[in-house]
């Protein structure tokens, strides 16, 4: 049993922001509201003695319903020397996710119901996170032939991607997102025609001639969600557009938005805090796909998030080992470890300079994705699991391997300090985290 | 002046005296390399690597013969005889000859950024050989050195820069070069091969190349590589050659006696006919000798020590 006093609860799920107490028993929240006394507090929670009770003060930090991560890349089975479920989820939970949702470019794909329940199998015996498990839309990503939808929507996926591909052929799209409307789950597009994109490492522009490098055009991205927004209008299937990153997806989201089709987007933190221009030929870490963006692109994902049109944040997390980055840019993989840095950097960055607020952080971070994957948490209301992050704003930390849970460092802000941190991380009332050590 | 730089990776982060410093280097340099015993013991007991992952006859040979008259000993680490084939990253290749103690690295590879990755990694210095489509430093200040051998002060010279320009590691180290000597500097060439974004560079670009001609002090080149047609990036050799190849017809309409360069291998009857190629107002084989001189001038400061006089 918990009482967590005078905090700053943000939970846009019900409406509260201000300072409350927060009453937990066993998995459940049982009530928030302005300070309880002792008296009431052992009624609420029908015991006797206070001593039950673990009391924590509250008193400078939020308290947020656990983050819900959409978008990572747990690299098992198959490339664990990068990450595996259970560090995976223990990075989750440092980084304040409860909840995440894990990509299915495994080795095997996860194209087969008995990978989706090895992946849930793994996790629970990890007892971190709750990991979701999302399928392929394709056997073995080779955008050809459709997956078992039912047979894996039954076996615990939440939704169907080929995330690390672009589905090329339009009309297997179709399909899937005809098919797909039997589980009820979205169809989540990783938008990239790869004829445009090519051989190119970083967005297209006048960085990438400066640098020499190969560069990938923001059509690339953007003619994909054109044609996915126009399938989906079509044939009413539900569709979730992963890591948008132009001005131009953001706009025509909007319009599909106005249209009524049944869509929704996530944004990556690192494209909201980083542009094409803090590449450098010798920092691989800021290689990522989709690429960094523009500046302006990057002010048309603010304004998405803002304005409604962008539904979620998403750490697109995708570790990756040290020696793989330690290659000329050219060469590197692409992708960014963002589960333990996200939360620190978009609070600093975004919610610090007031271009966010934090209600805007909970409701993309959380509220919205519960709701459109239908999993559980996004909210403290009485009743719900308890799956909670206590926040403290003035936390500073230097990013480093050692201090991380996941096993790779390949993120921009390594060796750099970040302030505003999950202090303690709860999953369905169980303290996980606690003074940024796992438990 | 005291020499600084450790490592030599694109013109851009040299200021301009640098620049000047290096050209007023190889001066000398040049001379030696006119007499009939080309050989100093200024660098002897100094070991170079040249780590050449793409192929290269004379960037390669030029730096070997430099490094050579310098008395300095070299080794050829070239990828067909390495275990670079077997499958060694470039971080372990470096290692390897870090652990060689190796005075400088010389280093040509395909990916654009692979020089500065060495660079960070070594204790010895390095020169940037041609990354990717980055930089190509010691041929542009081989450039910048004939130009001025031929037509004296660069500063106000109009230079005009044809060909493939986004894929050229040549053109962006000649335009940065150019442009920090003072050179008024022009690219030239098809939309596709000349995209907007190389604005970035703050000079002018237009795919009309006989409009730009007239006055032209220098024009220069570039290869072309044939494959690029087969990607779709222009319809044919003919219509290129015919759009931005380069004549003594053509030549006339700078209405100079404009001086003509090319970096090599050259595509004769594609970018450049022969009969420019071997006119008189042809530098290309002046380039071939004043490279050797120009990457004497460099290895001799980056590893000589940077004082003294070279020339007894």
């Amino acid at each position: 049993m918990l009482w967590i006093k005078n905090v700053t609860v943000i939970d846009p799920g019900q409406g509260v922001s201000g300072v409350n107490d927060v009453l937990v028993q066993k998995d459940k929240i049982v009530e928030v509201g302005p300070s309880f006394k002792a008296k009431e507090v052992l009624v609420k929670l029908g015991v006797t003695d206070i001593n039950e009770v673990n009391q924590i003060d509250g008193d400078g930090k939020y308290l947020f319903p656990g983050l819900i991560d959409v978008h990572v890349h747990l690299r098992e089975p198959g490339q664990e020397d990068k990450e595996d479920i259970a560090s995976g989820s223990r990075a989750a939970i440092r980084g304040g996710f409860t909840s995440i949702m894990a990509m299915a470019n495994t080795f095997p794909i996860v194209d087969q119901r008995a990978v989706v329940e090895f992946i849930k199998l793994q996790a629970r015996r990890a007892g971190m996170a709750r990991v979701y498990p999302i399928s392929a839309v394709t056997k073995g990503f080779k955008g050809q032939e459709l997956v078992e939808m039912m047979d894996i929507k039954d076996g615990g996926a939440v939704g169907f991607s080929d995330d690390g591909k672009g589905i090329q052929n339009a009309e297997i799209m179709r399909l899937a997102l005809e098919y797909v409307k039997l589980t009820g789950c979205p169809i989540i597009s990783h938008c990239e025609d790869e004829a445009l994109a090519s051989k190119g490492v970083m967005r297209r522009g006048r960085t990438s001639a400066r640098l020499g490098l190969p560069g990938i055009p923001a059509s690339s991205e953007s003619v994909m969600v054109a044609r996915d927004i126009l399938l989906a209008a079509e044939t009413g299937g539900k569709l979730h557009i992963a890591h948008v990153s132009t001005k131009e997806s953001v706009e025509m989201i909007r319009w599909a938005k106005g249209k009524g089709i049944d869509l929704s987007a996530e944004v990556n933190p690192h494209h909201l805090i980083f542009t094409d221009e803090d590449i450098t030929l010798t920092d691989t870490s800021y290689k990522v796909n989709p690429p960094l963006p523009s500046r302006e692109d990057q002010e048309a994902l603010l304004e998405g998030i803002i304005d409604g049109t962008i539904d979620m944040l998403a750490t697109d997390h995708a570790p990756h080992t040290w020696e793989e980055k330690a290659r000329p840019f050219q060469e590197a993989p692409f992708g960014i470890n963002g589960l333990e840095t996200s939360l620190a950097a978009v609070w600093q960055k975004l919610v610090q300079s007031g271009k966010l607020t934090p209600e805007k952080l909970v409701e993309c971070w959380s509220l919205n994705p519960a709701q459109r994957f239908g999993i559980e948490g996004g909210t403290l209301k009485p009743g719900s699991l308890a799956d909670m992050v206590l926040f403290d704003p003035l936390y500073k930390e230097e990013i480093s391997t050692e201090a991380m849970e996941s096993k790779s460092g390949n993120t921009p802000f390594l060796k750099k300090e970040l302030q505003g941190f999950p202090v303690i991380t709860w999953v369905e009332g169980r303290m996980l985290m606690k003074n940024r050590k796992i438990i | 002046m005291k020499w600084k730089p450790k490592d030599l990776l694109d013109l851009d982060n040299l200021t301009t005296e640098e620049i000047e410093h290096i050209l007023q280097t190889a001066k000398p340099m040049r001379e030696i390399l006119s007499r009939p015993i080309k050989k100093l013991p200024t660098l002897r007991g100094k070991s170079v690597v040249l780590l050449f992952y793409e192929s290269s006859t004379r960037t390669r040979t030029s730096f070997e013969s430099a490094a050579k008259i310098l008395g300095a000993d070299t080794t050829n680490f070239t990828v067909a005889q390495s275990s670079i084939t077997k499958g060694e990253s470039l971080l372990d290749t470096a290692k390897t000859i870090q652990a060689m103690n190796v005075d400088l690295v010389v280093v040509r590879h395909s990916s654009s950024g692979a020089a500065d990755f060495l660079a960070d990694t070594l204790k010895a210095s390095v020169i940037n050989g041609g990354d990717g489509q980055h930089a190509h430093p010691t041929q542009a200040l081989l450039d910048l050195f004939t130009i001025q051998e031929r037509i004296g002060d660069i500063k106000g010279k109009k230079v005009v820069i044809v060909g493939d320009i986004i894929h050229s590691r040549v053109a962006r180290s000649n335009a940065i070069g150019l442009q920090k000597m003072g050179a008024d500097v022009t690219l030239v060439g098809p939309p596709t091969l000349l995209p907007t974004e190389m604005s970035y560079l703050g000079i002018k670009l237009s795919h009309d190349l006989d409009k730009e001609l007239p006055g032209a002090d220098v024009v220069m080149a570039l290869r072309l590589q044939l494959e690029r047609q087969q990607s779709g990036l222009f319809p044919s050799i003919r219509e290129y050659s015919k759009l931005y190849g380069l004549s003594v017809d053509r030549i006339k309409k700078t209405g100079k006696q404009t001086i003509v360069m090319h970096p090599g291998p050259m595509n004769r009857g594609v970018e450049i006919a022969s009969d420019l190629a071997d006119s008189v107002q042809s530098v290309i084989e002046k380039q071939v000798t004043n490279g050797v001189a120009i990457r004497m001038a460099l290895i001799y400061l980056l590893i000589g020590g940077g004082t003294g006089n070279v020339v007894d």
